[in-house]
């Protein structure tokens, strides 16, 4: 990739940039681990949530299990949304920043 | 499961393995150069924002618009229905009892069915076309590389301007059904309650709604083809693919489309609410 490249080119003349390019690219790569690590955890105990009262529910009465997975998916979809925002996020640092 | 249906399978996967081993042998270098990436073509000298197009987000719709018409036009409506229009039916019912459900306002119930209807439809199209492997162009350092069945097909849904145009539609649609079915007074009062204080909270509350309607969707689908691709970039593009691609487009790209016109519903139903 054409980054990478302009990056070792900085790295192998040996100049005071090259400090700031590896720390540039430490803070990117860290900062994207960081954001979809911890921005996932929200989403995984909201989910879980979701997933088990619907469980309960389903165990209560087994005849409305087919509308309570209707509603349980969607109430998971609208709980991810947090955790996507941070995927946006993370991706944007990856892809988006040269 | 009978032999036609098993026969269907079977053909479906043996032309997944033969893309596979043709993906294989004919493309053994997919590097990731250009992931995410789009290609921008722009008509005037200096590209800005005004004159700057996405050509295969407006290619895709497109054709999407198209294969719904043809599917539309091919539907034959008969007192003994048929299997499509079995399902026409049924699908459009279930959204018609959703319609019922959220909007108070009886006046207002058939304009916002073929609205969320019209958008479940397009946005389910594309969200399938994600799961199929298809053509897709991105941009590298030297023009645009062209990849055939390497990757699904581009959707018109991965491109955040047709989802933000779509939740900002929404937003102005059912701000100009509050304030016709309320009165104009009455809807500036829905700003400023319970006290005026709360001003600047009512109106980022309203600003926050497409954000996080288009966001969703684009997040779902753009991060689920990105993952795919990174986790088939490992494996050369050979079988794994095809399942993650059935997950991610086809059980995702249902769900969210699903959700995307219900929440348009609940949004555009509760601003009618007295």
């Amino acid at each position: 990739m054409a980054v990478e490249q302009v990056a070792q080119e900085i790295v192998k003349s040996g100049s005071e940039a090259a400090l700031g390019t590896g720390l540039y690219y430490l803070g990117k790569f860290v900062g994207a681990g960081l954001a979809m690590g911890i921005g996932a955890i929200g989403p995984g105990i909201g989910e879980g949530n979701v997933g088990a009262h619907a469980m309960d529910a389903m165990a209560r009465q087994p005849e409305m299990a087919g509308t309570l997975t209707t509603r349980m998916l969607l109430a998971m979809a609208v709980t991810e949304s947090t955790g996507l925002y941070s995927l946006v996020i993370a991706l944007l640092m990856l892809i988006v920043l040269p | 499961m009978n032999s036609k249906q098993k026969r269907t399978l079977l053909i479906l996967f043996s032309i997944y393995v033969v893309l596979g081993l043709v993906n294989m042998f004919f493309f053994p270098s997919a590097d990731l150069e250009g992931v995410g990436l789009r290609w921008a073509y722009s008509f005037g000298e200096n590209p800005s924002f005004w004159n700057t197009i996405n050509p295969m987000t407006v290619i895709m719709s497109s054709a999407i618009i198209i294969i719904l018409i043809v599917f539309a036009a091919g539907v034959k409506f008969e007192l003994i229905p048929n299997k499509k229009q079995a399902l026409i039916e049924s699908l459009l019912g279930y959204f018609w009892e959703l319609v019922e459900d959220a909007v108070p306002n009886e006046k207002y119930r058939k304009p916002i069915y073929v609205i969320s209807t019209t958008l479940f439809l397009f946005i389910l199209i594309a969200n399938l076309l994600s799961g199929m492997p298809g053509i897709n162009v991105t941009p590298v350092s030297d023009g645009i590389k062209i990849g055939l069945f390497t990757d699904t097909w581009y959707t018109p849904t991965s491109d955040l301007n047709t989802n933000a145009t779509f939740a900002l539609m929404v937003l102005i649609i059912s701000h100009v059904f509050a304030a016709k079915a309320k009165g104009i007074g009455n809807w500036l009062k829905m700003f400023i309650e319970p006290t005026p204080l709360l001003l600047p909270l009512n109106l980022i509350g309203e600003l926050a709604k497409p954000v996080s309607h288009s966001l969703r969707l684009f997040g779902n689908i753009f991060g689920g083809g990105i993952l795919v691709l990174i986790i088939s970039y490992m494996l050369k593009y050979f079988l794994l693919p095809i399942f993650l691609w059935g997950f991610f487009g086809i059980f995702v790209g249902l769900i969210q489309a699903f959700v995307f016109s219900l929440l348009a519903i609940a949004y555009m139903g509760s601003l009618l609410e007295e």
